[in-house]
């Protein structure tokens, strides 16, 4: 077990041994860098499993909705649900009740107000999906940014300790040239899953909204139908 | 935040590290190794050079004194002549199995007696009792395959007994005979030269530093410079490329002249030399001139 120790060397391209002689600013950078992958990754990761089980309970409760009897009694079962299209469905039973209590029924009326609650609850329900999504917009587009500006910051030290030694030889600026690289390394290393996630996240929720919009407009043609047929009893 | 974010959050936070530890430790076993250039390759032109380093002796002297000192030293090598004979006699036998070349055995009675070139080459045999008849010292007729080899022992025991004679005459002398106004050891030998080289080396280093390579393969090309020095150790003259440049080929042809107006200015950039021995400075081959090999770094 005498090999397996860290490498701490500069001249190995060990993580640990370059970050241990970069430069404080460059060091700063780096430990960023890590901390807005680390946070990137663990977004990632949590969409990935809150979009699949999203999809996957939703499309389990819309088909368990147009195979239901009595909307009634479905919402008792399914009306405290955590699912967007459930608070979707809760929103328009909601308006449904309130706008049928009294013995006047504005139809007209009533069928805007249940097209706009349902459409607000489909676009909170939306906002809270999409919580996140903007970190990982600007870790996609900030870090390289970022390393790069290590990577500069760096490079300059290098020069200037070219220029304390006054020596053009390679071995002087090189360890500086690859750590400052590094921090480029780092910045590159957060950005692309980032951005990679964002576009499919973006995807992803987007196909949501669309189907809440769908579903919330068909439980509006089905309350609408509802709406003449009770109102002319 | 929500527990899926909190369990995202530990994975991403683990992984992270373990992808950090994997390749920090991974790459131990095997360190990336990094060559470490050699600031500068400057060599002497002729270091080991086959030339007689003896500081010249004045001969006539050396000469007349040495009759005095001969003839009592004379009497001793013939008495120790038998004395070499006996050595080579054991590995006679060894010769003797292997059929002796006819052409080798004939050259070498003609050196040591006219008597026995007169005998025929087939005659093999008869040759070895000739031999023997004509030096009665010597133990060469106790065999009579007397082979190539043993003849050869024995003109080589009769040369170097004519050496003998002749270097002590020489060694005593010319201590003696010596002129004063020689000093010891006023020529640049080898390692004088040697010498020196290291310590333009070591001057002529930080400028040599700071040339810059002008391209690849650069680094290949060997310029002869010549260097004319005062005795101060400054410049007399601009150091110039001299004879033909070594290690080029088509990747490097148009960079040698950069890598000459590079040797010019590293050596003329660190031109006062330092420390150089004054009692070599105007001897035969001293460093009045100085001749270089010099090489880009890398």
């Amino acid at each position: 077990m005498t090999s397996l120790a860290l490498n701490t060397d500069a001249t190995s391209l060990s993580p640990i041994g370059i970050f241990l002689h970069a430069d404080p600013v460059v060091q700063i950078v780096m430990v960023g860098l890590l901390l807005a992958s680390i946070w990137t990754w663990a977004i990632i990761l949590g969409f990935f499993f809150r979009l699949g089980a999203t999809r996957r309970k939703t499309e389990r409760f819309e088909r368990d909705f147009w195979k239901a009897e009595d909307i009634d009694a479905f919402h008792r079962i399914e009306g405290e649900s955590d699912l967007p299209i459930a608070k979707v469905f809760a929103a328009g039973v909601a308006e449904w009740r309130r706008s049928t209590a009294g013995g006047q029924v504005d139809r007209g009326g009533t069928r805007e107000r249940l097209a706009t609650a349902m459409g607000a609850a489909v676009a909170g329900e939306i906002d809270a999906l999409s919580d996140r999504l903007n970190i990982l917009a600007t870790v996609g587009a900030v870090a390289p940014f970022v390393g790069l500006f290590g990577t500069v910051w760096g490079i300059m030290r290098s020069f200037t300790s070219i220029a304390a030694a006054q020596n053009t030889s390679l071995a002087i600026v090189a360890p500086g040239i690859a750590e400052a690289l590094f921090a480029t390394a780092i910045g590159l290393f957060a950005a692309i899953p980032a951005v990679i996630a964002y576009n499919r996240f973006s995807h992803g929720i987007n196909r949501i909204e669309a189907r809440l919009n769908r579903f919330a407009d068909g439980f509006h043609a089905t309350l609408s139908r509802q709406l003449e047929s009770e109102v002319k009893r | 935040m929500t527990r899926n974010e909190g369990v995202g959050l530990a994975v991403a936070a683990i992984g992270h590290v373990a992808l950090f530890a994997i390749l920090s430790v991974v790459w131990l076993a095997k360190p990336v190794p990094l060559p470490t250039p050699k600031p500068i390759e400057v060599s002497l032109v002729d270091a080991v050079a086959l030339d007689q380093q003896a500081p010249p002796a004045p001969e006539p002297p050396a000469q007349s004194t040495a009759p005095d000192q001969g003839p009592p030293e004379d009497a001793p090598p013939p008495a120790k002549a038998p004395e070499p004979a006996p050595d080579p006699a054991p590995p006679k036998p060894q010769p003797a199995a292997v059929p002796p070349p006819k052409p080798a055995a004939k050259p070498v009675p003609s050196v040591n007696k006219p008597v026995a070139e007169k005998v025929e080459k087939p005659a093999k045999a008869k040759a070895a009792p000739v031999k023997a008849a004509a030096p009665p010292a010597k133990a060469v007729a106790a065999t009579k395959a007397a082979g190539a080899n043993s003849s050869a022992t024995k003109a080589k025991a009769t040369g170097s007994l004519l050496d003998d004679d002749f270097r002590k005459g020489l060694s005593q002398t010319p201590s003696k005979a010596k002129s004063p106004d020689a000093a010891p050891g006023a020529t640049m030998d080898a390692k004088a030269a040697a010498d020196i080289g290291s310590a333009i080396r070591r001057q002529v280093q930080p400028c040599a530093d700071r040339q810059v390579n002008p391209g690849p393969g650069a680094s290949r090309i060997v310029v002869t410079i010549a260097l004319s020095l005062n005795r101060d150790g400054s410049l007399a003259a601009r150091p110039s490329v001299s004879g033909d440049h070594g290690g080029v080929d088509d990747e490097n042809r148009r960079y040698v002249d950069a890598v000459d107006r590079n040797a010019i200015a590293t050596f003329s950039g660190c031109a006062p030399l330092r420390g150089l021995p004054p009692e070599l400075y105007d001897v035969p081959r001293g460093w009045k001139t100085f001749k270089l090999r010099y090489k880009l770094p890398g």
